[in-house]
Parts: structure tokens; sequence; C-alpha cells
């Protein structure tokens, strides 16, 4: 058995864990559902279906989707360990980077379905309700409904990239203990408490430290013309995120 | 341990695992601080003493600027209310860390982009074309701009510089009385060499330490401009470059189409061509003092005042008014009044509904009251 064979089916149960749990459909399913209050793009929402689904991702930052990684980085390692599959895991001939590997490449792919699921369920509804059609963006100009879409889709590969790296975090977590609801917590925890010091504005030189303070920036994505340089720190700060992970592979 | 390859270092000294981590953070935390260290590092522009660069700076090197603008504001104002709410807005530059986009054709075409969180306040010039769009508030302001023949006119009795260097010597002449004119050496701004012109108040009575104004070493554009106060060791303001770019602009940014479903306010040329002062509720300043410490004091119309008061037309009326209501009362030979100490500027309202405003401490300003 080739080794990239090996690692596509060690993936492909994976990603068969993730999808087929009852409290991860219907996870998505509240995902999918959350609609509501928020700033900035709220306020654009009943002009175009699109905005929908940039508000619901808004506020859905916040909580539901860090806590959505934090449920699959929980059950990734801790989960396995609680349920006592993990030695059965280690004792197939797979290197443990390589399984932490495909940890970590399953929870960025269920980091990816979450975000995609929220996207899409809120341009299918904003369309529904609002319509869809040319799309003002927040400089004022308008685009077309394709580059629109176009520019939801970075979007969502911006936000994807953002979770992947609390999911580093989690799964960093997540070798720490053998109770999946107690790494679950933890994950949340860390993601809420940088949320809360991110919103208090006497602590703005920890600000640029806070990978979270960057996540909303997808914003940026809708100015004429694009804006990345808050972004590009976006992706620096993950760099620092993805440090939690090194100690674990050898 | 390993199941395929070898034992390996990590193996037999577990503890060395962390090793990585602490290695990355060390580069990370330390190559920031080189970065930093570096950017500091002289360059290899030629010295110029402030007249020259003034000779420069009148024909600057490039007609196209684009970039991103930082400002960072410490007035001393109080926060208002609504000042938690970031939106962008021209106001809200006043206070705190805001960021801009700007591009400039040089010609007639600029646009400037204040933003904030998911929002945006664009002004866009095309000509005679100014519009500005409120992201927020959904609303476009149109202005046209008077014809250049009626604006620029010259008053007869002032003589025109003919050379770049006379209008140096005459511009260097003019503030010589009030002000020392001097450069410091280079500094980097967006990773570019600048020159630095640096004004110095000769006046002790202003709260303006200096002003600090950073050209680039190519093209002699300003890139910062920082404005130093007495009270403290940081700019109380400054604005600058963050990146800038003296390539071409698209065009195609300063064609400005309101959006649909925006309220458009249109404002025909010649409808702001006169300045407030003659209008008949805003009666002319009394100017005391000279220079930096010049004070402007106006009579505020009292049914103004009484409008606050009583019944507020508006909620911003009712937030300047228990804004006013919680300034400390001050009081001297002139009277007593609330005061507004900025690290800036100082404003005094008086009991009598006079309003004294400089650049200057609270003590100069009751002097100038009590003067006037």
């Amino acid at each position: 058995m080739s080794a990239a064979n090996a690692s596509l089916r060690l993936l492909g149960s994976e990603m068969h864990l993730i999808v087929g749990r009852r409290r991860n459909q219907a996870g998505i399913l509240v995902r999918a559902a959350v609609r509501g209050r928020g700033t900035g793009f709220i306020a654009s929402a009943t002009s175009n279906g699109i905005f929908v689904a940039l508000s619901a991702l808004t506020i859905e930052l916040a909580l539901f989707l860090p806590l959505a990684v934090a449920v699959l980085s929980g059950d990734a390692i801790a989960g396995e360990a609680n349920t006592g599959t993990l030695r059965y895991l280690l004792t197939v001939p797979v290197q443990r980077t390589r399984l932490l590997v495909i940890k970590y490449i399953s929870l960025v792919i269920g980091a990816f379905v979450g975000v995609l699921v929220v996207t899409v369920a809120g341009i299918i509804a904003g369309g529904i309700f609002f319509g869809l059609g040319p799309v003002t963006l927040l400089s004022g100009d308008e685009i077309p409904l394709v580059e629109a879409l176009g520019r939801v889709a970075l979007a969502v590969l911006y936000i994807t990239a953002c979770l992947a790296g609390l999911a580093a975090i989690g799964l960093f977590v997540s070798t720490l203990t053998e109770q999946p609801i107690a790494a679950m917590i933890t994950v949340t925890i860390i993601s809420t408490a940088m949320w809360i010091l991110d919103g208090i504005s006497q602590l703005d030189w920890i600000h640029p430290w806070l990978p979270v303070h960057y996540w909303p920036s997808f914003a940026d994505l809708f100015r004429n013309p694009m804006f990345f340089d808050s972004m590009r720190q976006g992706f620096a700060s993950l760099a620092w995120a993805r440090v939690a992970q090194k100690d674990i592979t050898s | 341990m390993t199941h395929d390859g070898g034992v390996t270092v990590f193996d037999r000294n577990p503890r060395l695992r962390w090793a990585v981590p602490a290695t990355l953070v060390a580069l990370i935390v330390g190559g920031t601080l080189v970065g930093s260290v570096a950017a500091s590092a002289d360059s290899g522009l030629p010295p110029l003493t402030a007249q020259e660069l003034l000779v420069q700076a009148q024909a600057p090197n490039a007609t196209s600027v684009s970039g991103t603008v930082e400002a960072i504001a410490d007035l001393g104002l109080p926060e208002l209310p609504m000042s938690s709410s970031r939106g962008a807005s021209p106001t809200a530059m006043l206070s705190g860390t805001n960021t801009a986009r700007v591009w400039s054709d040089g010609a007639g075409g600029s646009r400037v982009a204040l933003l904030a969180d998911a929002d945006e306040y664009d002004i866009v010039r095309n000509g005679q074309d100014v519009w500005a769009y409120s992201n927020a508030d959904r609303t476009v302001e149109h202005y046209v701009l008077p014809d250049r023949d009626a604006s620029t006119e010259i008053p007869a009795n002032v003589s025109l510089p003919s050379t770049p260097q006379e209008a140096a010597t005459q511009a260097l002449a003019a503030i010589d009385s009030s002000t020392a004119v001097t450069t410091s050496g280079v500094d980097r701004v967006a990773g570019r060499d600048v020159y630095e012109l640096i004004l110095t108040p000769k006046s002790s009575d202003t709260l303006v330490a200096k002003v600090v104004i950073a050209m680039d070493g190519a093209t002699f554009v300003p890139l910062r401009v920082q404005v130093y106060s007495t009270q403290m060791q940081e700019p109380a303001f400054e604005i600058g470059f963050t990146s800038v770019d003296f390539g071409a602009v698209d065009p195609a940014l300063f064609a400005f189409t309101p959006p649909a479903g925006a309220t458009v306010t249109e404002h025909p040329a010649g409808s702001m061509t006169k300045p407030t002062t003659d209008a008949p509720n805003g009666p002319k300043p009394t100017v005391v003092g000279t220079g930096w410490s010049t004070v402007a004091i106006m009579t505020v119309p009292a049914d103004a005042l009484a409008g606050t008061d009583s019944t507020p037309a508006s909620d911003s009326g009712t937030q300047a008014a228990s804004m006013l209501q919680s300034l400390p009362t001050t009081f001297g030979a002139w009277g007593s009044g609330k005061v507004l100490e900025g690290t800036l500027f100082t404003a005094i309202l008086t009991d009598d509904g006079r309003v004294a405003i400089g650049a200057v401490s609270p003590t100069t300003l009751g002097a100038a009251l009590a003067a006037s």
C-alpha cells in the first residue's frame, strides 16, 4: 500500500467520522439556520441577498464557527483517547507526524464545510427574500453579481484559513487531555477570550497578536479595489497559531 | 516509539521537541525586532537645508500618488458616547488610530477612502465634481466646485515670486518671526528615505511643541506630518503613509456613480463659495495675539445655547449638551465658564456666551479673554 493511498484512506475515515456524527450534523443545521443582527453588512442586507451571507459570516465568526472547530478538534485526539480508539490508531504502521497532519487536514476541511454551508445557506435565503443582483461595495461602487460571488468565494477561503489557525491550537489542546469535552471547552474559551480582549480598546497593544483581530478583515474584499493589508497580517498571525501545533510533531 | 523510521534525537530527548516551537517564536519575535532596527539605519540622502528642501517641495517629482495612510490622534478630547459605534466618518479621524486609502493623479482626480470595520466613507473628486459617500448612512453628497478662475483670483497687492527659490525665501521670511525652521537628519516613512522639515514655534505660550513634516527623498512628496504637544512625549497628531506608490492610478477610481438606493443630496456650484463668516448669525471672531499663540474669541448667539439646554433637536444635541455639562468649570478675571483642555488646543465657553479657542494653555486663553 503506497503512503499516499494510506493517507487518503486515513483522511477518508476522518471525514466519515466528522460528517457522520449526529452532533456534527446538528451543528451544521444550527449554523445554517442562524440569521439575525450584526453590523456593517446588515445595513445592506435588505438591498441584496449576498449581504445576508456576509452578515451571517460576520455573526458566526464570533461564536458558532469557532465552536464547531472546538468540537471537531476535541474529538480529533482527546475523543479518540477517551473511547480508547487512539491506541489502535497508533498501532497501525503510520508515522505519528502523518497521523497528526491528516487529523489537522480533516479539521481544516471540516471548518471549510462549516463556512461553506453558512455562506451558501445565506446566499439562498437572502436571494429568496431580497433578490440577487449587482452588488454595491463598501466604497459605493457597483460590481456585477458574478464578480461579487467570486469575492465571496475568496472570503470563504480566507475565513477557512483563519479557522485553520484555531484548529492548530485546538489540535494541540486536544493532545493535552483525554476528555474531549475539556478540550472543546478550552478551545472555545481561548477563542472567546481572544474576542473579548479584542473588544477592549484599552488593550489595543495586544490586538495585533490576537489571531481573531484579523478575522473580520474579510470585509476588505468588498472594498474597491480590494484591500489586503489587514488580511496579510492575518496570515502572519496564523504562523503564530501554527507554532502551537509544532511541538507534538516528532 | 516511531514505527517507520529510526530513533530520532527527539525520541532520546523528548524535551528537545519543545525546541521547535521555541525556535519559531524566537524567529518571529526576533525578525520583528531586527526589521525595526534595520529601518532606523542611516540612508544615503545628501543633506539639505530648510530652504533647499522648500525649493524642492514646490515641484514634487511625482504626479500620481496612492497608498495607505494611518492617522493617530490623541487630542485629549472627551469621548462622545456615539464615538463607540466605530463607523467610518471624517469626525472619527479625530480620535484613536484610523486608516485611509488615498489615490491622486495630480490633476483633477483624487479619492480618499476612510476605513472602518466593514464600513467606509469615500470622498471622490473628479474635475469639478466632488462626491462624498457614506456607506453606513447610504447617503451621497454631490458638490460642484466653482470655476477655477473665480476662486484663484489673486489680490493685486501681492507680488508673486518668480522662481521656486524666491518663493522659498519669501515663505521662510514670512514665518521667521514666529517659527524656527530647521531640518533634521533623515528618517524612513513607508519604507522610503525621507527628509524632515521641523517647524518650532518661538513663542512659549503655545501648546504646539513642534511640527515635523517628512518629505520623500526622491520625489519630495510629503509622506508624514507629526504635530507634537508640549503636554506629551508622543505626537498628539500624526498622519502618514504606511505604504506609498508613485505609479499611475487607474482613472476608473475617480469615476463615481451614486449606487442604487442611496440618497443623493445635490450642492450645485456657487452654493459653497461664500465662507460662513459673513453669514448674518455668525459674527466675525475677535483675534487676540499673533502667530502660534493666536486666540479667536466669538460670541455665541443666545438662542443657540438655549436650544441645546431646553429642547434639544436631536440625539447629538443632547449628547453635546451633556458633554458640555461634564466639562470642568474655570474662572478668572474674565468671569467663569466651562473649559475644554486638549493636548493641542484649549477652548473656554464663558457663562455670558463667549467662546475662546486657541493653541494655548487655559491661563493664556483667560488672559486673552480678559484683554478683549
